[in-house]
């Protein structure tokens, strides 16, 4: 430090101490109070890169590098705590295989090359592809991994500058069916409660989600309210023993799938018994059904198109009356005692209950129904929409719900509305400057239709930016061959090297998470902006920076005018202007900036914790509830049967294979396997089985196994009596191993009103090697 | 150098448009509290005539309701004895 | 006479000026009392670790530390407990066999790091953990299976904070890391399986911070004792 910079330290240090004299309490800034002499090490406020839960960071900097990480005590989302991933994130900024430069791929060999080159390769094929084969031959993909800027430019390149409803995102094997089962039941997505319910329920109801390794931090929040008040209960209803279920208190295992009939004969409890909050299902509540016998999407051009008939409080005990418990008990392999159990609690007027879960009930055949059907129990007993009482979707991705679900970058979407909806096109058209014809009508191709259309030759030219559908593919052996195929032009933009990049061929380098300014928002509407923090290496650049960039070069100046230094908040600005209003209107830059995260409706300068309650959300009309995303103000509860899956054990593949995650790794591990201690700790890929199925089989702890499903193969170690337990006659495997790609043997079987796939039932056989 | 420090109180609601502007002249530093309507000005200026003319661009800024003056600190640089 | 650079300080503290500001101020703006509005208000935050939590947590054991073995074979060195973390202030990774691998604090991980003692197995005390309240262990602390890396790292381990010495001579040393998930001091200053060099003389005193002040915390307070050495005046 020279000595006019100490002497400005000085001085500024005597005015915050008489600040401090005049004002107690007073806090200022922590950027100029760190940089004070006394600092060797800067901390600066971040959300976390990895899950959906969104925890505020406090990331520490010396010498232009991050080098240490502590919970931020502020953040009203973690309070000062983090999980393994998040201690440990920054390490994942500085692998040594880091993308750097630009590759392009000539005659069949990656050659490093200049970023405007590389760029203006992207451009100009992109525009050859459109004027070759159509506008709907090219498409990108990206991931709730984008930040809110990134999705934002992303949505208005392909759907307002391009004219394609093109634009997929990962959320779609992840979220999707939470989506339809918000909009089917509430007309709006997201969930109307938040992180705060923890503090407020007495019974926690998790559904088919290990949260304990999934949602560590939210889990850790149950267990401490468990200490702090006796009364408080988890129960954890699930296909496999988790850790979760250790910790919980009461642990139920059923039948994968049977959850819809579960669910159903927990609403015929609560009808019987006389537990049905009267009042509020007459004011606020509509019964629907819709169709049945939906399909599986297994075939390629598969359409599906849900139909609402009403129908009254009557039809809907008719409808439930195969699910009587003793029934169910058969279908489920959960007692009717349990069932009996679940249902008392939800119906127990002096109870709050939060039910928490996630994909467990969207990678799911039928996950939009599951959702509703969660929802029927909740709305049934009036538990909804106020603190603690709370039905709520976990997410993922660090901006599943910032980007992909708000900003809309889903072939239907926009980022007000769908496309579908004249008036929702032009409010698109007006603020991105482009002609209303531009946007089309029609959505065009979900995300295994895309890759499907990608391996039948309709679409020529992908652009896949932060993530990795080469893992994460169902079916994947498909799908991989399909992109290679000849005449396909692949564009991915990451920070490693990933199975993706593989089969591209221009790799363009990312800037990743705090080497760029960016914004995401967490599963309970919280928006979290985060500022460039570090510098990124070589020639990397922002995804956001890359789209406008091509934009650009595709003559779409006019649309994309914002300078360097000014285009986040520049884009944010313009973002906002399609959630304006109290239903879902968002936080000024300046607020987002200097506190960790505000949840919208952002209205009159404050945050709505509860929606649909007029005591917390200022859109309801009057006092009380108010489901204002559907006509009338009423929520939808549904008659959705069990329909069973796809593809069930049978002689021939008789074991159920599920697939997930592990607390040390997220997602394809193309990060968390770069930080040593994670990658440590789960150096592979493994096969979960029963300790009877391994005994019979003479399968031990470590030994080989071969998995076969009728779509391909993989080799494993066995995982006897480790970490997680299956039932018998099911096994689990992680899916973070880009080594042992197990989506290589799971089915592209999708929910036909969601369109996300199943990644948690197929059949396999087994063998030991 | 001259350096001084200020404690600086914005008019109502505008504390935003103040830190914006003051963050505009590259004279100041500004330290804005986070939770009330204050904010540390620090100016770096000159001699005493520089000062003057700064001090004329902050008597003009409409947002601010007043300011003080904390400390200041003043050091010569003489190449020569006297 | 040699023509010499020379540098003439002058240092204006408007002490004065200042306290007159305070009352001026103090009244105009008791006078005019208006709630200020910025169009928007920052949330309220609860904190949810305030930082004197726990620190008296494990004092009952206090005593018992002063009789506890030290001897060379138990002794654990600084060095072996930042070896255990990627970074200062990290979470230490578990550097032994697990007993299982789906317990949840309480049954597992609490039983030997709640309150310590001798473990046979691995012929070691065992740490106690300053936050013995969160069960899910396994949520921060990760247990390596193997010492391979997926690829290679250019992440470098800053060094770990030291004792940069008292205020005055002789004087108890200040706090010099964050206390954040560690207000708890006697659970890694004292008792058998704390690092030697930071084991503590005087467990019993119990109120750590009586005397040791955290300085991270105090920037600005630091600041200003720095400045001090600043102000002189001149006899007239």
């Amino acid at each position: 430090m020279n000595r006019r910079e100490f002497v400005k330290k000085l001085a500024a240090a005597s005015a915050l101490a008489a600040a401090a004299a005049m004002f107690p309490g007073i806090v200022f800034a922590d950027q100029q109070e760190q940089e004070l002499p006394a600092g060797e090490i800067t901390w600066k406020k971040s959300p976390c890169r990895f899950c959906g839960v969104g925890c505020g960071l406090k990331i520490g900097l010396q010498k232009g590098k991050a080098v240490a990480v502590k919970g931020d005590p502020d953040s009203p989302v973690n309070k000062g705590l983090c999980c393994v991933k998040g201690y440990h994130s920054v390490m994942a900024l500085y692998a040594k295989d880091r993308l750097t430069k630009p590759l392009v791929r000539k005659n069949g060999k990656l050659v490093e090359t200049s970023i405007d080159e590389a760029l203006d390769l992207v451009a100009s094929k992109m525009q050859e592809t459109i004027d070759k084969h159509g506008k709907d031959s090219v498409s990108m993909y990206g991931s709730g991994q984008w930040t809110i800027p990134d999705g934002y430019v992303a949505s208005k390149f392909m759907k307002g500058a391009i004219g394609t409803n093109n634009l997929e995102a990962n959320a779609r094997l992840c979220m999707a069916s939470a989506v339809t089962g918000f909009l089917t039941t509430f007309g709006m997505d997201e969930p109307m409660g938040c992180y705060e319910d923890i503090d407020h329920a007495d019974v926690f109801v998790l559904w088919g989600n290990n949260m304990a390794e999934m949602h560590p931090v939210l889990f850790s929040r149950l267990l401490d309210q468990r200490l702090k008040r006796s009364n408080v209960k988890i129960i954890d209803l699930a296909t496999r023993t988790t850790r979760t279920s250790t910790a919980a208190d009461r642990s139920i295992l059923f039948k994968p799938q049977t959850d819809l009939a579960i669910a159903n004969a927990i609403c015929y409890e609560i009808i019987n018994n006389g537990w049905v909050n009267q009042e509020f299902v007459r004011k606020h509540c509509a019964f629907k059904k819709g169709k049945t016998n939906i399909g599986y999407g297994l075939e390629d051009n598969f359409k599906f198109k849900d139909e609402a008939t009403g129908i009254d409080l009557d039809e809907f005990k008719e409808f439930l009356k195969d699910y009587r418990p003793d029934k169910v008990e058969k279908m489920s392999g959960v007692s009717a005692k349990d069932i009996k159990y679940l249902a008392a609690v939800y119906g127990n007027p002096n109870k709050k209950v939060t039910s928490f879960w996630c994909m467990g009930m969207n990678q799911h055949t039928r996950g939009t129904w599951i959702n509703n059907l969660v929802y029927n129990i909740h709305l049934l007993v009036g538990k909804i929409s106020t603190p603690g009482n709370s039905p709520f979707s976990l997410t993922g991705q660090p901006s599943a719900c910032g980007t992909v679900r708000e900003v809309g970058t889903l072939t239907h979407k926009l980022p007000h509305g769908v496309v579908m909806n004249e008036k929702d096109r032009k409010m698109a058209a007006e603020i991105w400057k482009v002609p209303v014809e531009n946007i089309p009508p029609k959505p065009s191709l979900h995300t295994v239709e895309m890759f499907r259309a990608l391996d039948r030759g309709e679409v020529r030219f992908m652009w896949i930016q932060v993530t990795n559908p080469m893992v994460t593919m169902p079916k994947l052996n498909r799908y991989r061959d399909g992109a290679l195929k000849e005449d396909r032009f692949i564009v991915v933009s990451d920070v490693y090297p990933t199975p993706t990049t593989d089969i591209a061929d221009v790799i363009l380098p990312s800037a990743m998470w705090i080497e760029r300014e960016g914004m995401y928002g967490n599963s309970e509407r919280r928006t979290q902006h985060f500022e460039q923090l570090v510098d990124a290496p070589g020639d990397c650049m922002s995804d956001t920076w890359q789209i406008i960039e091509v934009a650009r070069r595709m003559g779409f100046e006019k649309q994309f005018p914002w300078s360097y230094e000014e285009h986040i908040p520049e884009i944010w600005k313009e973002y906002s202007l399609f959630h304006e209003g109290a239903k879902h209107g968002m936080a000024p830059y300046q607020v987002l900036k200097s506190q960790p995260g505000a949840q919208w409706p952002y209205v009159n300068g404050k945050s709505t914790q509860w929606r649909f309650h007029g005591k917390y959300d200022p859109a309801c009309k009057g006092n009380t509830y108010d489901f204002y995303g559907k006509p009338e103000g009423k929520a939808w509860i549904w008659a959705r049967p069990y329909e069973a899956a796809p593809e069930e054990p049978d002689q021939e593949y008789p074991f159920l294979l599920n697939t997930g995650r592990v607390i040390e790794h997220w997602h394809t591990g193309s990060m968390t396997r770069r930080i040593p201690v994670l990658h440590q700790a789960v150096p592979k890929a493994y096969v979960e089985l029963h300790p009877d199925d391994a005994k019979q089989m003479g399968i031990r702890n470590g030994n080989q196994v071969r998995l076969v499903s009728r779509r391909g193969k993989i080799d494993l170690p066995a995982s006897v009596n480790e970490r997680g337990k299956p039932v018998r006659g099911h096994v689990f495997v992680p899916f973070f191993d880009e080594g042992k790609l197990i989506n290589e043997l799971t089915l592209d079987a999708f929910c036909p009103i969601s369109k996300q796939p199943d990644y948690k039932k197929c059949a396999i056989k087994i063998e030991k090697v | 150098m001259l350096v001084k420090s200020y404690l600086v109180f914005p008019k109502e609601g505008e504390k935003n448009n103040l830190v914006d502007k003051l963050n505009q002249f590259d004279w100041c530093e500004v330290l804005p509290a986070q939770n009330k309507d204050v904010l540390v000005l620090v100016t770096d200026t000159l001699d005493e005539s520089d000062e003057d003319i700064c001090l004329n661009q902050l008597n003009e800024i409409q947002e601010i309701k007043h300011y003080t003056l904390v400390s200041g600190f003043e050091e010569n640089e003489n190449h020569t004895s006297q | 006479m040699a023509m010499k650079k020379k540098r003439g300080i002058s240092i204006f503290i408007f002490i004065l000026l200042m306290i007159s500001a305070i009352v001026v101020l103090d009244r105009s703006l008791t006078t005019n009392q208006e709630r200020a509005s910025l169009g928007y208000e920052p949330e309220d935050y609860v904190p949810s670790l305030p930082a004197e939590s726990g620190v008296f947590r494990r004092s009952e054991y206090a005593l018992d530390y002063e009789n506890m073995p030290d001897g060379d074979s138990f002794k654990r060195s600084l060095e072996d407990y930042y070896e255990n973390r990627a970074y200062p202030g990290a979470p230490p990774i578990i550097p032994h066999p697990l007993v299982s691998e789906q317990g949840i604090g309480g049954k597992s991980c609490l039983q030997c790091h709640e309150n310590g003692g001798y473990v046979d197995r691995f012929k070691a005390y065992a740490p106690v953990t300053p936050h013995p309240e969160m069960l899910n262990c396994r949520q921060c602390h990760a247990a390596p299976k193997s010492g391979q890396l997926f690829k290679k790292t250019n992440w470098v381990k800053i060094s770990h904070p030291e004792i940069k010495g008292s205020a005055l001579q002789g004087g108890p040393p200040v706090i010099p890391h964050s206390l954040q998930m560690r207000e708890n001091c006697l659970a890694c200053h004292a008792g058998p399986a704390a690092p030697n060099e930071i084991k503590v003389s005087h467990p019993y005193r119990v109120n750590c911070r009586q005397c040791h002040v955290p300085v991270q915390e105090f920037a600005t307070l630091k600041a200003k004792w720095d400045s001090t050495d600043q102000f002189f005046r001149k006899p007239n």
